[in-house]
C-alpha cells in the first residue's frame, strides 16, 4: 500500500534522509525507533508533505505519487499525520476546524458535504474513543490544551478522517501512563484490514499498548535494522549503541562481528 | 453662528504632531469645511448597507438629522434628540466655553459640527435595545468634509449600548470629521462600538472623548475597515474611583489604505482599571497605526492598567506601527503592555493543510481566528455577521 524507495530528503547542505526504504502493507502497523536527530520526523513530514525539504526518491500510496502531491491532497488519498508537537490555532473553533477538514477532504474525492447531525454523530463517537470532555470541541484547536488533551486531539481528528495510512509522530512524548493508555487504545479501536500505521516512537513502552506487525530501526537517515515485535525489546535492553557508530556493510546492516 | 465662528482655527496639524504622524498631510490639506447640508438624497446602496439592528435609529446625512430615515420608539429613560435642538446645558460638555481645541478638526468640528445626535439616559434606567447612529457623507459641491456631532450622557447606574456606523457615497474626494463626548455616571455602564466602513475615496475621522464616574464602566469597540485614511482617537477619562475602561479594536487593510487608531486612558483617580486589546489585519501596501497611551495621574494609586496590540502582516508592503506611550506618576500601579507583528503561522498553515484543508481556505480560517477574537465581543448577532460578511467580502 505504502512503498517507499529511496528516499532522501535534505534541508540546504544538511542531508537528513539517506536512501530510506520501506513497504508498508494493508492493515499492518510498522514501528519506526531510532535515536534523536536519526530523520524520524522527517521521515514522517516528507509524507504529509511540509514545504522546505529537497527531495529525492519514491513514496506511493496505493500507487499515488505522494511526493507530487501538496499537503491537502495526501489528506485526500488518506494520509493523516500525528503531530508530535500539535499547533496551537488561537480562534479557530475545533469542531469548525475538523467539520472544514473532512468536508475539504470528502469534496476533493467528490463525496458530498456531511450534514451537520450526521457530522455530530461523527464528533461524539471519536470524543468517546479518546475520553474527551464535553466542550471540548468548542475551544480553539489545541489552544491553551494540556500536552495529554494536544496528543488526544490528534487521535480525535485521525478517527474523524478515517485515514487510510495513518503515520503517528512520537504520539506518546509527554504522556503520562493514565494518558498513554487512552492515546493507545484509540489507535488499537482504529486498527483496521484497510488501515496502515506508521508509529513512530522513541520508547519501547508505547509497543507495549501498540503491538506493532514490525519494527525497524532508523539511524542516520536510513532503516538499518528490521523486525518483529521482540526488535523494539532488544532496543529497550542495549539501547541503539549496537546500531549507532559503527559502519555499515551495503545493505545498511551492522558488520558482521559488530559488539550486540 | 456664534462668536467663536469668526475666532482664527488652529493650523492642520503636521507630520511633527505625534498623534497625526501617519496622517496623509496632503490629503487633509484638501480638507473643506462648511455647515451641514439641506437634505441630500441618499443612494438605495448606503441604504442597503447599513446594518439591521433592532433598536432605535438616528440617521445623519451630510452632518444634518434626517428624521425620515430615522426610528425612534418612546422608551421611559432615554431621550434622543438632534443637537441642533439640545438645551445648551445638556451638550455643554460637547461645546466648552473655553479652553484649547485638541486640534484643527475638533475645531472645525466644533464650529460646523452643529447637529448631530444627543443620547440622554436617565439615572437608574437600563436601555436593551442599541441605539444605532448612522452617519453618511456624500461629499458635496459646496465644502467637501460634514462634520457631526454626537453627546451621550449616561446618569447613575444606567445601562445602554450606542452603535456608531459611519458610511459614505459619492465618487468625490471628502471626508467625515464626526466627534463623540460621552460622560457616563457614577456606576453606569455604555457599549459603545464604532464602525468605519467608509468608500475608499474619503477620509474618516472619528474622535471620542469619555468621561467616566466613579465606578462606571465603558466598554469601547471599534472596527476601523474604510476609508483610505481611517482614524479612531479615544481619549478616556477616569475620573471616579473604581471605573473601568475596556477598548479594543480591530483595523482591516487593504489597497494603500491607513488605519490609525490612538487612544488615550487618563488615570485620573483611584483604583481604576484599564484594558486595551487591538488587532490589525494588513494586506496590499495597506498601513496599520496603533498608538496606544496610558497616563497616571499624580494620585491615582491602585491602577491596574493593561494594553496589548497584535498585527498579522499579510503581505511585503504592508506596514504595522505602532507604540506604546505610559506615563505613570502615582504609586501602587500595575501596568502591562505588548505588541506583536507577525505573518501567517507557516506551522499553522501546513498543520491544516495537512487536514485536507485547502491552502486558501486554511489562510481565511487562521485570518478570521485572528480578527474573530475582537469580533467576538461584539454581542448583537446581526452587527457581528455584518462585520464577518464584511471581512470576508474585502477577503475575496
Amino acid at each position: 500500500m505504502l512503498h517507499v524507495a529511496n528516499l532522501t530528503a535534505a534541508i540546504g547542505d544538511k542531508q537528513i534522509l539517506k536512501g530510506l526504504d520501506l513497504d508498508v502493507g494493508a492493515g499492518e502497523v510498522h514501528a519506526i525507533m531510532g535515536p534523536n536527530g536519526s530523520g524520524k520526523s522527517t521521515f514522517a513530514h516528507t509524507l504529509a508533505g511540509r514545504e522546505g525539504y529537497e527531495i529525492t526518491g519514491t513514496a506511493t500510496l496505493d500507487g499515488a505519487d505522494l511526493l507530487e502531491m501538496a499537503p491537502e491532497d495526501r489528506a485526500a488519498a488518506g494520509v493523516f499525520m500525528g503531530f508530535q508537537y500539535p499547533v496551537e490555532i488561537p480562534g479557530v473553533n475545533n469542531m469548525y476546524f475538523l467539520r472544514t477538514a473532512l468536508n475539504s477532504v470528502r469534496r476533493t474525492r467528490g463525496d458530498d458535504e456531511i450534514s451537520a447531525r450526521e457530522f455530530l454523530s461523527v464528533a461524539q463517537e471519536a470524543m468517546d474513543l479518546v475520553e474527551m470532555p464535553k466542550g471540548f470541541l468548542n475551544r480553539a484547536v489545541n489552544a491553551g490544551f494540556s500536552g495529554g488533551e494536544k496528543k488526544r486531539n490528534e487521535i480525535l481528528q485521525m478517527a474523524v478522517m478515517q485515514p487510510r495510512l495513518a503515520v503517528l509522530d512520537e504520539t506518546d512524548s509527554g504522556l503520562d501512563i493514565d494518558a498513554l493508555r487512552i492515546i493507545a487504545s484509540g489507535v488499537n479501536a482504529l486498527r483496521g484490514p484497510e488501515r496502515s500505521m506508521i508509529v513512530i516512537t522513541h520508547y519501547q513502552r508505547l509497543l507495549d499498548y501498540i503491538k506493532p506487525d514490525f519494527v525497524h530501526v532508523l539511524v542516520d537517515g536510513r532503516i538499518v535494522e528490521s523486525g518483529d515485535h521482540t526488535l523494539a525489546l532488544h532496543l529497550e535492553d542495549h539501547g541503539y549503541a549496537d546500531f549507532v557508530n559503527h559502519d555499515l556493510d551495503a545493505s545498511g546492516r551492522p558488520l558482521s562481528g559488530a559488539p550486540s | 453662528m456664534n462668536g467663536t465662528a469668526t475666532a482664527a482655527l488652529p493650523a492642520l496639524p503636521t507630520k511633527r504632531d505625534e498623534a497625526w504622524r501617519y496622517a496623509p498631510h496632503a490629503e487633509l490639506a484638501r480638507l473643506t469645511f462648511g455647515p451641514a447640508d439641506a437634505a441630500v438624497d441618499v443612494p438605495a446602496e448606503i441604504e442597503a448597507q447599513i446594518p439591521d439592528l433592532d433598536g432605535h435609529r438616528v440617521v445623519v446625512v451630510n452632518g444634518a438629522v434626517d428624521t425620515g430615515r430615522s426610528t425612534l420608539p418612546s422608551v421611559p429613560g432615554l431621550a434622543i434628540t438632534r443637537l441642533s435642538d439640545a438645551d445648551p446645558d445638556a451638550v455643554a460638555a460637547h461645546f466648552p466655553a473655553d479652553g484649547e481645541p485638541a486640534d484643527a478638526f475638533v475645531a472645525y468640528n466644533t464650529r460646523f459640527g452643529r447637529d448631530g445626535v444627543v443620547v440622554q439616559v436617565d439615572a437608574g434606567h437600563t436601555i436593551e435595545a442599541p441605539i444605532h447612529l448612522v452617519d453618511i457623507v456624500i461629499p458635496g459641491p459646496e465644502h467637501n468634509t460634514t462634520s457631526t456631532g454626537v453627546v451621550v450622557t449616561l446618569g447613575a447606574e444606567s445601562r445602554a449600548t450606542v452603535v456608531e456606523t459611519r458610511l459614505g457615497g459619492g465618487s468625490a474626494f471628502g471626508a467625515a470629521n464626526a466627534r463623540s463626548t460621552i460622560t457616563i455616571g457614577d456606576g453606569a455602564t455604555l457599549d459603545h462600538i464604532v464602525v468605519q466602513d467608509a468608500p475608499d475615496t474619503q477620509i474618516s475621522l472619528t474622535r471620542i472623548d469619555v468621561t467616566q464616574g466613579a465606578a462606571s464602566t465603558y466598554r469601547g469597540r471599534s472596527f476601523n475597515l474604510g476609508a483610505t485614511y481611517g482614524r479612531v482617537a479615544s481619549t478616556v477619562r477616569l475620573a471616579g474611583e473604581g471605573a473601568h475602561a475596556d477598548l479594543s479594536g480591530l483595523y482591516f487593510g487593504f489597497g494603500d489604505q491607513s488605519l490609525d487608531q490612538q487612544v488615550d486612558i487618563v488615570h485620573a483617580a483611584e483604583n481604576c482599571t484599564s484594558r486595551q486589546s487591538y488587532r490589525g489585519v494588513l494586506d496590499d501596501a495597506s498601513t496599520g497605526i496603533f498608538s496606544g497611551g496610558i497616563d497616571v495621574r499624580p494620585g491615582a494609586n491602585g491602577t491596574d492598567a493593561e494594553q496589548e496590540n497584535h498585527n498579522l502582516i499579510l503581505s511585503d508592503r504592508a506596514e504595522a506601527n505602532t507604540q506604546p506611550r505610559l506615563e505613570i506618576l502615582a504609586d501602587d500601579v500595575a501596568c502591562k503592555h505588548g505588541a506583536t507583528v507577525g505573518q501567517l503561522d507557516e506551522t499553522a498553515l501546513y498543520y491544516m493543510r495537512s487536514r485536507g484543508i485547502r491552502e486558501a481556505d486554511a489562510r481565511r480560517l487562521l485570518i478570521n481566528g485572528f480578527a474573530d477574537q475582537v469580533v467576538d465581543d461584539v454581542d448583537y448577532d446581526t452587527l457581528r455577521a455584518w462585520i464577518i460578511d464584511r471581512l470576508g467580502h474585502a477577503d475575496a
